[in-house]
């Protein structure tokens, strides 16, 4: 695959997601063939460096593609159609899973696994329509997160 | 297992109803209704024929006047969709009432010819407060394009063994799901040759809701089928669900029913589907099901919300809305707490037969998340039900 790069990109950045995205494009007729995706997501990363410092990253999807990625503040949220939230060791844990699994994660390391407790992964809206987005553009967003099997990833040094 | 299935009491076998079957005597009224209706017809028909024998054409359909003619619009990134062609408001105007009852479509030349045109009472969903959401649009392109496929988009070949007990409840839990995907598709189907073509965004979305349901209940029929067990037990108490939802003589009351309070726990179920999935195979199919029911839940939602805001008598709405809340959700936990369904989920949540009991904790925490989430949805549809919601706070549930 095209996409596929040796190069290392820091987890969490900007930079991450849009590799993720840039996937996404080099994927796009599997996107295509799920179905257009139309959603704002902001994906809170606690404890991102291991010193306490919660990071929130927005990613705006249009059709098949993921047409922004940026960090923003905590008060920014708002601009999100649902937050998906979790520290930074359970997003570590959920990539080697779907590095290890060649794509696609085990029953135990889904979205929607992690996330229907509320724990480990809390999905939230002020707009209960909000939060339901993410059940209906679910196997999109699975697949974009999946596409970090091509991304070459280095974690931040989280301590025991 | 089989000593349970004995405790239960055996209901009795209600009496079949009288059923007219003459299909002669139907003959005979469709005749004379045929009789009737073509004394308005006929003439024109005869001066068609007589213009054809004369060698004769009318252009008569090109004249532009009372039309939209010259409207031009213009696809988006993604195509024409609804609200691209809505965008001119000539024909994007959803009327407040349906001044026709009859096939013809909304923006078409209809006036002229308004005499000649039947007038079926059939229509009966005339007014916009009582069938719009103003989600449709968006929900019925999001629906076109995430179709999926039961028969090739399941990875079938990969449904992998498991134990004989977990098995049957797979199959047990297959089995309820086609019996109630029945239903989510006679309901929309019911409706849709009552809703005026003035409405057609809302036609042509519960047309994709009845293509969803069909596809779910082919989904799990298959399931049930495809791992060598089979369809087991029906429901009896989710038949008597089905049938108030199929008596309610209001569109949007048995939305609220079926689309907000019981797709709602069915969403939440597939949901779990995760958890309940012992293969990849299952769980690909509660998540292709997950995104079709969160659609269904996000029109039945904004419809209520319409309905509550634009009732002409707000206050006798939410009224009537909270009488019948409190018929439909008794009936959510009466087709719960069959023990073809809350077994089998049991089981499939534990993992296996012995360990039933934490399976149950997950059912309750499960029911936790389905009762609250339903009250979100009628918070945000503006039906105040949290002081008289009737669904158990928590499951009555303790380890014996």
């Amino acid at each position: 695959m095209g996409m596929a790069t040796t190069t290392t990109v820091d987890f969490p950045s900007v930079g991450w997601f849009e590799r993720l995205g840039r996937v996404m494009e080099e994927y796009r007729a599997r996107h295509e063939h799920i179905g257009p995706i139309d959603v704002t997501v902001v994906w809170t990363v606690i404890d991102a460096d291991g010193r306490g410092t919660d990071r929130h990253f927005l990613t705006r999807f249009e059709l098949y593609s993921m047409v922004e990625a940026r960090e923003i503040t905590e008060d920014e949220r708002f601009q999100a159609d649902f937050i998906m939230e979790t520290d930074a060791q359970v997003w570590q844990e959920m990539i080697e899973n779907i590095r290890d699994n060649g794509g696609r994660p085990d029953l135990e390391h889904s979205l929607n696994r992690l996330s229907l407790p509320g724990v480990p992964i809390r999905v939230w809206a002020d707009d209960p329509l909000g939060r339901d987005m993410f059940f209906r553009f679910n196997q999109s967003l699975q697949e974009f997160v999946n596409a970090s099997v091509h991304v070459p990833t280095r974690y931040p040094d989280l301590g025991e | 297992m089989s000593n349970v299935i004995e405790n239960l009491e055996v209901a009795p076998v209600p009496d079949w109803e009288e059923v007219d079957d003459d299909e002669l005597a139907d003959l005979e009224a469709l005749k004379a209704q045929f009789s009737r209706d073509r004394e308005r017809w006929a003439e024109f028909h005869q001066q068609n024929v007589d213009r054809i024998a004369r060698g004769s054409f009318s252009l008569a359909w090109m004249d532009t006047e009372g039309s939209n003619w010259g409207t031009q619009v213009k696809p988006s990134s993604r195509g024409l969709t609804y609200d691209d062609i809505n965008r001119p408001r000539c024909y994007g105007t959803i009327p407040e009432k349906a001044e026709y009852r009859n096939m013809t479509p909304r923006g078409a030349v209809r006036e002229p010819y308004r005499d000649r045109l039947p007038d079926l009472p059939e229509f009966r969903l005339v007014e916009k407060w009582d069938v719009w959401a103003d989600n449709v649009s968006t929900l019925y392109e999001e629906a076109k394009f995430r179709q999926w496929n039961a028969t090739k988009d399941v990875p079938w070949t990969e449904l992998e063994p498991v134990s004989e007990e977990l098995e049957k409840a797979a199959c047990q839990f297959a089995t309820f799901l086609t019996e109630i995907e029945f239903t989510a598709g006679d309901f929309p189907a019911k409706w849709l040759c009552r809703i005026p073509n003035e409405f057609h965004e809302i036609k042509t979305f519960l047309a994709t809701q009845v293509m969803d349901e069909a596809r779910h209940l082919e989904v799990f029929r298959k399931r049930a089928l495809a791992g060598g067990g089979g369809l087991l037990h029906v429901t009896p108490n989710f038949e008597w669900a089905g049938k108030l939802l199929l008596d309610t003589p209001s569109h949007t009351w048995g939305s609220f029913f079926l689309n907000l309070l019981g797709e709602g726990m069915i969403l939440s179920l597939f949901r779990a589907g995760e958890f309940l999935a012992r293969t990849h195979v299952d769980r690909e199919i509660f998540r292709l099901c997950l995104q079709d029911e969160s659609r269904h839940v996000a029109f039945g939602t904004i419809e209520m919300k319409n309905y509550l805001e634009s009732h002409p008598e707000p206050a006798k709405a939410q009224e009537m809305l909270h009488a019948y809340a409190d018929m439909t959700e008794p009936m959510i936990e009466a087709m719960l707490f069959e023990p073809t369904v809350l077994e089998p989920l049991a089981i499939l949540m534990g993992g296996s037969v012995d360990d039933i009991d934490m399976g149950m904790d997950g059912v309750a925490f499960l029911w936790n998340v389905v009762r609250e989430e339903y009250l979100q949805r009628c918070d945000r549809a503006g039906f105040d039900r949290r002081d008289t919601c009737t669904l158990y706070e928590d499951l009555p549930w303790k380890v014996a």
